[in-house]
């Protein structure tokens, strides 16, 4: 097995784990009132930060960056997709609050 | 085939039509993601008061074994692709045995979930939440069935396939995938 290959994806585990970490400090819903309150930043954040994650699982883990170009197009085009519907949706559903 | 050059062939990993259902079931999982969305940013003092409820620790968890077994599934693919087939079937047993802990973790946070008074039907937010987490868990069930193929390959050794092996391992990743977007949404 190639080392290099095996560095190289202890490497982007290492990055995605550090980045599942980073979503402990965003929880922070609760205002000085004890009241729930959305925070469109820390959804925003959580949101691009899964989108990260997504497209190095894409690249690396199911290895699209070796795979034929239309592949890797494809694939960074559902990741655009789903942001452009995730984020969407929530700033849409704000216009709806109840 | 392509003649070993030294420079990674580029092929797609595993059969194309994995690759339809992977972008198919992404899509699908999106529309449930943004339905759940525009409920919670519509409804976000039930959805947070809800979401307090679960115990981040989980997810983090969680999260951190599906990474895992996702790496190790990778490191299958490359020994079995290497000809190493003893690697291989290690880091197929690993991938296993850390999606079994993913299960065990999930199904005892469902109880603890239960037992605390929060279930299926109890309010809109764990609607979504039961429905994605066991939508899921059923693609970890399936998951495993892909792992078992990958094993009966390795054991046929020279006879193996390799685009079926690989066809199986993306669909593991597709799960993880699924995982770490589930986790973004429902417990931030």
């Amino acid at each position: 097995m190639n080392a290099q290959a095996k560095r190289r994806a202890l490497i982007v585990w290492l990055i995605l784990s550090a980045i599942t970490l980073a979503y402990l400090p965003l929880d922070s819903w609760v205002d000085s009132q004890g009241t729930y309150r959305a925070s469109s930043v820390v959804t925003t954040i959580a949101i691009l930060l899964a989108l990260v994650k997504a497209r190095f699982i894409f690249r690396e883990f199911m290895q699209v960056r070796n795979a034929p170009t239309l592949l890797g197009r494809l694939t960074d085009l559902w990741v655009l997709m789903i942001g452009a519907a995730l984020l969407g949706s929530y700033f849409l559903g704000l216009g709806h609050v109840s | 085939m392509t003649a070993n050059t030294g420079k990674p062939a580029r092929a797609i990993p595993g059969q194309p039509d994995m690759w339809v259902l992977v972008l198919f079931e992404a899509l699908v999982f999106t529309a449930y993601f943004a339905v759940y969305l525009f409920h919670r940013s519509a409804h976000s003092e039930l959805f947070l008061r809800s979401q307090a409820r679960l115990d981040p620790r989980f997810g983090t968890l969680n999260t951190l074994l599906m990474l895992t077994s996702s790496l190790f599934m990778l490191r299958c693919v490359q020994a079995s692709r290497a000809g190493a087939i003893r690697a291989a079937m290690t880091s197929a047993l690993i991938t296993g045995l850390l999606g079994t802990a993913f299960g065990v973790s999930k199904i005892t946070e469902w109880i603890r979930l239960v037992h605390g008074g929060s279930g299926f039907t109890s309010n809109e937010f764990f609607e979504y939440y039961f429905f994605l987490t066991g939508i899921h868990f059923l693609h970890l069930l399936i998951g495993f069935v892909a792992i078992g193929v990958i094993a009966c390959q390795l054991r046929r050794r020279e006879r193996r396939s390799q685009e079926v092996v690989e066809t199986c391992a993306t669909y593991w990743h597709t799960v993880d995938l699924l995982w770490v977007l589930i986790f973004s949404l429902l417990t931030w």
